[in-house]
């Protein structure tokens, strides 16, 4: 299914790259869909946190052809991306409860 | 000195390096500048994404309009679909032109592109259905303004997009199999897949989720209010 490219990434088929969007389109319909069935609302968030997470990672992963690239790249988008999660995290406990930070 | 540079280049290009754009690292300079750029717009993006959540409660004490009560998610949810075929277009594009296989390698791409002018076409009919529609504008609300900025940013994001994978196919569809120019592609898709992937992000938080901690914001309102 994938063959060892002269860059160093594994160079996937273009049938696997078609699996991999249709299996995404899948996952965007199963976010939409959740959205209706009224489930409570931290099931919810949680099930469309991880369904954007695994979206995420497989665009990551297969399309951009970080799984297998060098591993500076990989610091190069992980890390800001780890530091950005916790800026968000951290400003919606500091603030999302209060009426903004003017507020 | 041109030891170093014999072996520099060796090793370079035992890597599938250009030695012309090869570093002390056995990667391509361009590349690792992309992914340094990329770095930076995952922070640039997250700040904004903050800045929407955080005054998110504030617009609505103030009066501004609600979210979940202005954003559908019918046209989003296509316009996410529209984005997710553009990658997986460009992909395509990318592998055909490893293949030398111009035909498949001009359609891929130049469906990339027009996938992403339907994305901006969609983004300009949300936006008018908000500020006609609605009413909504940047100066109107706190909602208008996070939100515009937002989604405005990324809409600009993707037009820069197009233009560069325009310009890319321009370029290369001569040859683009050539080392240089399959370079040349990978670099326009990786910064093509970055916008996809901003969107998913969007998408989730701003769109699938407008209640996030709306219990908490509430009972702090009161408080406020009180």
């Amino acid at each position: 299914m994938a063959e060892k490219h002269s860059n160093g990434h594994a160079e996937h088929t273009p049938r696997f790259y078609l699996l991999v969007g249709a299996v995404l389109a899948v996952i965007t319909v199963a976010e939409v869909l959740v959205t209706f069935i009224g489930l409570p609302q931290i099931v919810l968030l949680a099930l469309l946190l991880i369904m954007m997470v695994v979206k995420g990672a497989a665009v990551v992963m297969f399309f951009m052809h970080l799984r297998g690239d060098a591993n500076i790249f990989k610091f190069l988008f992980i890390a800001p991306l780890l530091m950005a999660t916790t800026m968000l995290l951290a400003f919606q406990a500091l603030f999302s409860g209060h009426v903004g930070i003017g507020g | 000195m041109s030891q170093i540079s014999t072996t520099s280049s060796h090793s370079a290009a035992s890597h599938g390096v250009q030695a012309d754009h090869a570093t002390s690292m056995h990667v391509d300079s361009r590349k690792l500048g992309v992914w340094a750029f990329i770095g930076s717009e995952v922070m640039f993006f997250a700040a904004l994404i903050t800045v929407y959540l955080v005054y998110k409660p504030r617009n609505l004490a103030a009066g501004g309009p609600d979210p979940k009560e202005v954003l559908g998610i019918g046209v989003t949810s296509a316009l996410a679909a529209i984005l997710l075929a553009s990658s997986v277009t460009m992909v395509l594009a990318l592998a055909a032109a490893r293949r030398g296989d111009r035909r498949q390698f001009t359609i891929w791409m130049l469906s990339t592109a027009g996938l992403g002018l339907c994305f901006l076409g969609g983004q300009a009919y949300e936006f008018t259905e908000l500020i006609v529609g609605e009413g909504i504008t940047m100066p109107t609300s706190l909602f208008g303004q996070t939100f515009f900025i937002l989604t405005g940013f990324h809409g600009t994001h993707v037009a820069i997009g197009v233009i560069w994978l325009l310009a890319t196919f321009f370029k290369v569809r001569a040859y683009p199999k050539s080392r240089e120019n399959v370079m040349d592609i990978e670099l326009a898709g990786l910064y093509w897949h970055f916008v996809d992937l901003v969107w998913v992000g969007i998408f989730t938080i701003i769109y699938l989720m407008p209640d996030f901690a709306p219990e908490a914001a509430l009972v702090l309102f009161r408080h406020a209010g009180g």
